[in-house]
């Protein structure tokens, strides 16, 4: 069935890379990993990583996939890519020839956004990895520990999950802890000739907004012991792998299909090749009726870069950008009337969807605005550690913008905060204007 | 340059966390039973009636946004004519919505829905009729294997190409569905390995044992809506379990008033009638269908009967007499008290245990009942178990048939 072998793997890749090279794109070597359509599958529900922790979450992500795959729902991806150092990513044995070719030209573009992209700049690739492994092996010892087991391990990292993003925003920023941010602000207290210090208690816990719940947790929980607190901190921890994919995934896609179309068109594809790659490249790039699809509109928006500036100012935006920044620079009226955007919302009292906005004169900003406010983290909630009482109690509030929470999936969350933290928790949010208290 | 490699995984490294979640899902499903055991609609239901059965605890819970006017969401209209205050159809913006982090959540549906026989497996999976001793058999059938349904896996010989091609048209249907195929296109559509399905053959049992359940039902006027409620789920059960158990199963039913009546399971479970109440009219009844077509040699005979435990005075002695005879050659016979105005034992912490004759906590207020009458007979052929309400018919169920907790 399959018409490649390596060796033709070998020579198409070596092409690319030439051709790569020439773009001035600057990546890091890949590892592919032929695999079949069940390991795809398995990798997948793992988001890529090849070593990750145990879970049952990722068994029911498998599932998930396998169910929707065999119901033809949806077709499997062709490129996964971990932003690791050297990148892997998968190739799926079943595949042919011209897919290879797609994912291959379509890897190196992610490769090269990883390495270049300032989301990404303290990321130490190198060392997600075996970081990954270091968690997974932990995990697998605490399970098979008969004094832990699964269902001990499971609990907490089920509490875990209910808030691995509510973490910082902007990655690669070391977190300090509580003594260290101490000692800080005492000596800015000490050199403060201003007076903003003044009124400063130094006795507070936490000392600013702690938007790191979950390492929150880690460092002052009194009521975990020490495999519980450390269990917490890889969860933690693999969080932030996710922050920068999650904060670029308009820009990263949008430049690997950019690339993938640049690159193959210098590598004159033989017909054979040609013809179902560019009927595989516009099912890539198709719009989705009533979604915004990713590759879709972060390709349109580099192909206008690339119109309007050359392509060094596509090579310069997908080096200084995230997704937020992105589309406020480059997603103008033409384009959002081009696409033909607009924002829409469910109405309680007549228990339908309309549309609100749409990308005409008067409504695109607000399309764009409300796009804005949907994409990647932007979508999840903020929730910070306010204070934390003499009594232990915490004190945790949500930065309301607007939107209201879902209330019965906030309350379960909500639990799950109390069963780790084990002493008091409260939690303010805003309903409908008014403030309230879980 | 890249580097390529094979990669041959002997270890299907998903394996243990879609087992760990497979488990979360059925002990989701059994801890719902419970809920759905007191839901009247089960009762006289078909076998192929599907069930939506709410599964709780694994659902991953975040913070996420209401669904409300604040919360905008914002898609691509391509060439549709689009204007403001338009209404959407809510199914063409779910559809396939992309699994960024985030937006996932929300519209996870996780009802599990099961068919009622299904819902019986998950239900009796811990039961096991007692004493079902080696009889003669009435059923012999041939030997060697029966195609029955359907698998993922088989040997190539067993291929069911119809089930396969089924899968595969279904799977390509799917796909153009979802836009990720064209109808027009010309283009192969292979057949997948998972489209493949295999007829699966279970081996037929060279001899299977006989039995036959008597279920006899008081539907006198003092049987009250709530009474009747009780009787059929506890009725109800027992039925699902005995067909799922065993395929060559008969099963009499009988409800009587005054005068017994052999009826069908409809009417067993629709007949409302209005008189007195003689039990011995249905065990009698019992006793004639026995002699007439089940010779307890060739036969394990299962007596269940079920009433509010009134019973004309006069009648108790021939009662009495009756059980005892019916014990002789039942493997068992259960005698189900439905009487919501006693208090459960349980209720005041009482040990669950009707089978201990000394138990006699409130059987002294009516000397004169089948309930207390009927305490020299309970071994573990006889069983006597009363039941209040509607919840207590799992734990009873459970008792009756001995499983462990």
């Amino acid at each position: 069935m399959t018409d490649w072998s390596i060796a033709e793997l070998d020579s198409w890749d070596s092409k690319i890379c030439e051709v790569a090279a020439n773009f001035g794109l600057n990546w890091f070597n890949i590892d592919y990993e032929i695999i079949d359509y069940h390991e795809m599958l398995s990798a997948m529900s793992y988001t890529g990583l090849p070593t990750h922790y145990r879970h049952w979450s990722f068994g029911k992500a498998y599932e998930r996939s396998h169910t929707l795959y065999n119901a033809g729902a949806t077709g499997l991806p062709y490129e996964m890519i971990i932003n690791s150092n050297p990148s892997i990513s998968y190739l799926m044995a079943e595949n042919q020839m011209y897919i290879h070719i797609l994912t291959m030209a379509h890897c190196v573009g992610h490769s090269d956004f990883f390495k270049n992209n300032r989301m990404f700049a303290n990321t130490s690739p190198e060392l997600i990895i075996p970081k990954f492994k270091a968690a997974a092996r932990y995990v697998k010892e605490l399970i098979e520990d008969p004094s832990v087991g699964i269902e001990e391990v499971e609990t907490i990292i089920d509490a875990c999950h209910s808030i691995k993003y509510q973490i910082p925003r902007y990655p690669g920023i070391k977190r300090l802890s509580h003594d260290r941010l101490k000692q800080l602000y005492a000596e800015r207290i000490l050199d403060d000739k201003s007076g903003q210090y003044d009124d400063f208690n130094l006795d507070k816990v936490p000392l600013e907004r702690d938007y790191n719940v979950m390492a929150f947790i880690s460092e002052h929980g009194r009521n975990l012991n020490e495999w519980q607190r450390n269990l917490v901190s890889i969860v933690e921890e693999s969080s932030h792998y996710f922050v920068p994919q999650a904060l670029t995934k308009i820009m990263n896609e949008g430049w690997a299909v950019l690339m993938h179309e640049k690159i193959v068109k210098e590598l004159n594809l033989p017909d054979k090749y040609h013809i179902p790659f560019v009927k595989l490249h516009n099912q890539v790039v198709r719009a989705q009726l009533g979604q915004v699809n990713p590759y879709h509109l972060g390709y349109r928006m580099f192909k206008k870069i690339e119109e309007c500036h050359g392509f060094e100012a596509c090579l310069l935006a997908r080096e200084v950008h995230n997704d937020i920044t992105f589309l406020r620079s480059y997603l103008d009226e033409e384009m959002c009337h081009d696409l033909n955007l607009f924002s829409f919302s469910y109405k309680k009292s007549k228990d339908h969807i309309s549309v609100d906005e749409t990308s005409d004169n008067e409504g695109w900003e607000k399309v764009r605005d409300s796009l804005i406010k949907t994409v990647g983290l932007n979508s999840i909630p903020v929730i910070y550690v306010e204070e934390m009482q003499k009594d232990h109690t915490l004190v945790l509030r949500h930065e309301h913008d607007g939107r209201d929470l879902d209330m019965r999936y906030a309350k379960k969350v909500f639990e799950y905060i109390q069963e780790l933290w084990g002493d008091e928790v409260k939690l303010f949010t805003v309903l409908e204007g008014d403030l309230w208290e879980f | 340059m890249s580097t390529f490699r094979e990669h041959k995984s002997i270890v299907d490294r998903s394996a243990a966390d879609r087992v760990r979640h497979k488990k979360k899902i059925e002990k989701a499903i059994k801890e719902s039973i419970k809920d759905v055991i007191a839901d009247e609609s089960i009762i006289g239901q078909n076998g192929k009636k599907k069930i939506r059965i709410p599964v709780k605890g694994i659902k991953e819970y975040r913070f996420v946004y209401g669904n409300n006017e604040k919360n905008q969401r914002v898609g691509a209209a391509g060439k549709h004519n689009i204007r403001r205050g338009q209404k959407i159809n809510q199914k063409r913006v779910q559809k396939g919505h992309s699994a960024g982090p985030g937006n996932e959540d929300g519209e996870e549906k996780y009802d599990v829905e099961i068919t009622l026989e299904e819902l019986a497996e998950y239900l009796f999976a811990d039961l096991e009729l007692p004493e079902l001793e080696k009889k003669r058999f009435r059923y012999l059938s041939a030997d060697g294997l029966r195609q029955k349904g359907y698998r993922l896996e088989g040997i190539r010989p067993r291929l069911s190409k119809k089930e396969t091609l089924k899968r595969k048209i279904r799977r390509k249907k799917k796909a153009i569905a979802a836009g990720i195929r064209d109808s027009d296109s010309n283009e192969r559509f292979p057949f997948h390995k998972d489209d493949l399905k295999y007829h699966y053959m279970k081996p037929k049992p060279k001899k299977s044992t006989a039995a036959v359940v008597f279920f006899l039902m008081d539907v006198s006027g003092s049987m009250t809506t709530e009474k009747k409620y009780i009787a059929r789920s506890y009725f109800f059960l027992l039925y699902q379990f005995l067909r799922h158990k065993y395929d060559k199963i008969e099963v009499v039913f009988v409800s009587h008033t005054v005068h017994a009546k052999r009826v069908t399971e409809d009417e067993f479970f629709k007949r409302i009638s209005v008189g007195g109440t003689m039990m011995s009219s249905a065990l009698e009844t019992e006793i004639e269908v026995i002699s007439k077509e089940y010779h307890p040699d060739s036969w394990n005979i299962y007596t269940f009967y079920a009433g509010d435990g009134e019973n004309w005075a006069d009648d108790n002695e021939k009662t009495i007499n009756l059980l005892n005879a019916l014990k002789d050659n039942n493997q068992m016979v259960v005698y189900a008290e439905i009487n919501e105005r006693r208090t459960h034992p349980e209720e005041e912490g009482a040990v669950l245990d009707w089978t201990n004759p000394s138990f006699v906590a409130w059987e002294n207020e009516n000397p004169e009942s089948i309930w207390t009458l009927c305490v020299p007979l309970v071994d573990n052929r006889f069983k006597r178990v009363l039941l209040t309400k509607a919840a207590q018919i799992w734990p009873v169920f459970k008792k009756i048939f001995g499983a462990k907790e």
